[in-house]
């Protein structure tokens, strides 16, 4: 079932992430023009090779529906395949085996999948507070007949710190909570972080003391455990193996994929602490025929410390309640034994909004392609990397091999 | 009126929020596969059967998860008490987004045992359900807002008597430490409509709820930040110290006045004060009291106010 692993990733684009306040002002199509060229470039690919497109509907700057077709008509491409991928920060990883799927259907040759999360211009007829407004609930629906409208939002429950921080509660009412391993997470990625030139922590380096003692959020979650919010966008491209020949560099073919997701909030799920990426990670490793242990690096998706320990737990790196240990117990930088997150992970990195999760998947491609700079690992053939949406509410994962 | 989000009910879910006003918790029940439902839907969550009823339950529970917002999710829902957001499970399984109340946080363990509590949240009647231990002597509470109490200076401590020549002394008392807090005052859409008609400043973010809700940022309307800045007058703040000796003393303004952050309609406030600085100036003796107001419960200052008092 699934995947034969031939498309691959042959090329990708990623602005460095930016405060909101600093960074360049773009209507999102030039977004999408300039990170396109950008990620061809790197592939070694003309625009006239794209004949597939992935790309975001929900927060397109220039309209809410029928995105594909005004991006292709803004490009100029022609494509056989259009797909919007609404995933939150699991788009990335949904976008890439959508795109594997498609070319593996022979439905297309190379496509591109796109997600540009700079500000656009303000317009002499926009209301600048409909911004505010919009992220005064957070990723929350208002509207009339939403179930979180009627039954989240009046007693407060919106955002995603306190999501996340009651899933790390009642973790810690069921296995034990070690704060001091959880900040070992923030602190091996910032390590990591270093060694990348466009990290927004780069030359900021930090200790487990600094992390405990920042400020708390939502019990047990520090500051310094969440992403922070930044501007940025990505792209790659996904290639056949005729299209991936013409390529300049190795590419990371996607062997195995999963997907999967079963409420918005966790509060409905059957057991919060038996995170979707267990399943996805299940049908990535069955498709691919590896298990957590080929695996040479792990890009696991990491809004919060907490998402990052689910995930190694659910996701087979360690048994259920052992993440802790497995923390305190190895390396997670790029120089240690489980190199985990090796550009800082979102935590260092930075999070743009929903392309946050390309980060992820654009390093497993820099290490498999040989592109990682100093942060580069010997031996990087095999990688896992996770998306993870909503509160710990869609996840995905793919498993990416070098040729 | 505030601007705390409301839930708005629908046709599908009118008898859990019509239930809970009369006092009734009502869940949707299926008679294909005796599953319970929760939120309300028009199907079962479960079989996806159509054939659903409402059956009137206790509403006891357990403590699923929680959390402490330590910033409050939203600046209305700061308040004197903690905001602890809840998932609770109730004896038929289902779990409920809630929050705890009438709990200190050691008091709370996950797995304990909890009842509802209805909380009446507008003037419309709105019950909210909220959760509390299930030995807690509490079953409905008027949260709708409410004038504060009259500030109590019965018992106001005996401050210590410095005179203004007493430069040393006066010094003393620049310090990083604010004082407690002030006596609470209520700025709700009446005060603020007063001070509109007052100031001319009737810009609809402050003055009109219903288009400042669709159109502000804020969710609703906000007092001005003007108006907060004089309502330091209603706020009688604890001072340690009494300055004497002087022949006159003058409201210099002010050094820095910021507003940082808004005030929603229907917000309470407090305030405190801090000792920035003591100088000898030609015309007399000038203290900078750093003034900061803030919504109960909200970290950040709503004004912060660096007052120029002048002893002459």
């Amino acid at each position: 079932m699934g995947l034969k692993g031939n498309a691959a990733i042959v090329g990708a684009a990623q602005y460095k992430p930016e405060k909101y306040s600093t960074a360049p002002q773009m209507f999102h199509l030039e977004q999408v023009a300039d990170l396109a060229s950008q990620a061809l470039a790197d592939a070694g690919l003309k625009a006239r090779d794209i004949d597939g497109l992935c790309i975001n509907g929900p927060h397109f700057h220039e309209a809410s529906s029928f995105v594909p077709a005004m991006a292709a008509e803004y490009l100029g491409l022609a494509v056989n395949f259009a797909e919007v991928v609404d995933l939150g920060g699991t788009t990335a990883v949904g976008m890439i085996w959508r795109a594997a799927a498609a070319i593996e259907l022979g439905i297309c040759q190379a496509v591109l999948c796109v997600l540009p999360q700079r500000m656009a211009p303000f317009g002499p007829n926009d209301d600048p507070s409909a911004m505010a407004r919009a992220m005064r609930y957070g990723g929350h629906s208002t509207q009339y007949g939403a179930p979180e409208a009627e039954f989240d939002l009046p007693y407060g429950h919106m955002g995603q710190n306190t999501g996340y921080a009651m899933i790390a509660q009642r973790y810690a009412a069921q296995y034990g909570y070690d704060q001091r391993a959880m900040a070992k997470i923030a602190v091996d990625q910032r390590t990591s972080a270093q060694a990348h030139p466009d990290a927004i922590f780069r030359g900021q380096e930090l200790t487990i003391e600094q992390v405990l003692a920042s400020k708390m959020v939502a019990d047990p979650l520090h500051i310094l455990e969440i992403v922070m919010p930044v501007a940025g966008g990505a792209a790659v491209i996904v290639a056949s193996p005729e299209v991936a020949k013409r390529c300049k560099s190795r590419g990371a073919h996607i062997t195995g994929f999963g997907e999967r997701l079963g409420y918005k909030s966790p509060s409905y799920s059957p057991d919060m602490t038996e995170t979707p990426v267990g399943a996805a990670a299940r049908s990535a490793f069955a498709m691919s025929g590896l298990k957590p242990a080929d695996m040479q690096a792990a890009q696991i998706y990491d809004c919060y410390t907490i998402t990052v320990l689910l995930s190694l737990e659910d996701a087979g790196f360690c048994a259920k309640g052992e993440g802790m240990r497995f923390v305190l117990e190895n390396d997670l930088t790029f120089r240690g034994n489980f190199p985990m997150n090796t550009h800082g992970g979102q935590l260092s990195f930075g999070q743009a909004g929903s392309a946050g999760g390309f980060s992820q998947v654009i390093e497993a491609y820099h290490q498999i392609a040989g592109k990682a700079g100093d942060r580069q690992l010997k031996v990087c053939d095999q990688v896992f990397v996770s998306g993870t949406g909503g509160v710990m509410s869609e996840q995905g994962v793919l498993i990416l091999q070098g040729a | 009126m505030s601007n705390k989000p409301m839930p708005l009910a629908t046709a599908l879910s009118a008898p859990f929020w019509e239930g809970l006003k009369e006092g009734r918790i009502l869940l949707q029940i299926c008679a294909s596969c005796q599953e319970w439902t929760f939120y309300p839907r028009r199907h079962c969550s479960h079989c996806l059967s159509h054939d659903l009823s409402w059956e009137q339950v206790s509403g006891c529970a357990t403590l699923y998860t929680y959390t402490i917002a330590r910033v409050p999710t939203l600046p209305e829902f700061a308040s004197a008490e903690l905001q602890i957001l809840a998932v609770v499970e109730l004896e038929q399984g289902v779990r409920m987004n809630t929050t705890l109340i009438g709990l200190e946080p050691d008091q709370i363990k996950i797995g304990m045992a909890l009842k509802p509590v209805r909380a009446i949240v507008s003037d419309d009647g709105t019950v909210l359900l909220r959760y509390t231990g299930a030995d807690v002597q509490m079953v409905e509470r008027d949260e709708r807002p409410k004038a504060p109490p009259v500030a109590d200076q019965s018992n106001e401590p005996t401050r210590q008597k410095i005179d203004v020549k007493d430069i040393e002394t006066l010094r003393a008392l620049v310090s990083d430490q604010f004082s407690d807090w002030s006596n609470q005052v209520l700025v709700d859409q009446a005060l603020i409509n007063d001070f509109a008609r007052l100031s001319g400043d009737d810009y609809w973010i402050h003055t009109d709820p219903e288009r400042a809700r669709k159109e502000g940022p804020f969710g609703g309307t906000i007092a001005h930040g003007a108006l907060v800045q004089v309502l330091m007058s209603r706020m009688q703040v604890p001072l340690s110290f009494e300055v004497t000796g002087f022949n006159n003393m003058v409201n210099y303004g002010s050094e820095r006045l910021r507003f940082p952050s808004p005030v929603p309609a229907g917000s309470l406030l407090h305030s405190r004060v801090r000792v920035k600085s003591v100088e000898v100036l030609p015309k007399g003796t000038q203290m900078i009291m750093e003034f900061n107001i803030h919504v109960v419960g909200q970290e950040r200052p709503a004004v912060i106010n660096d007052l120029a008092i002048l002893y002459m």
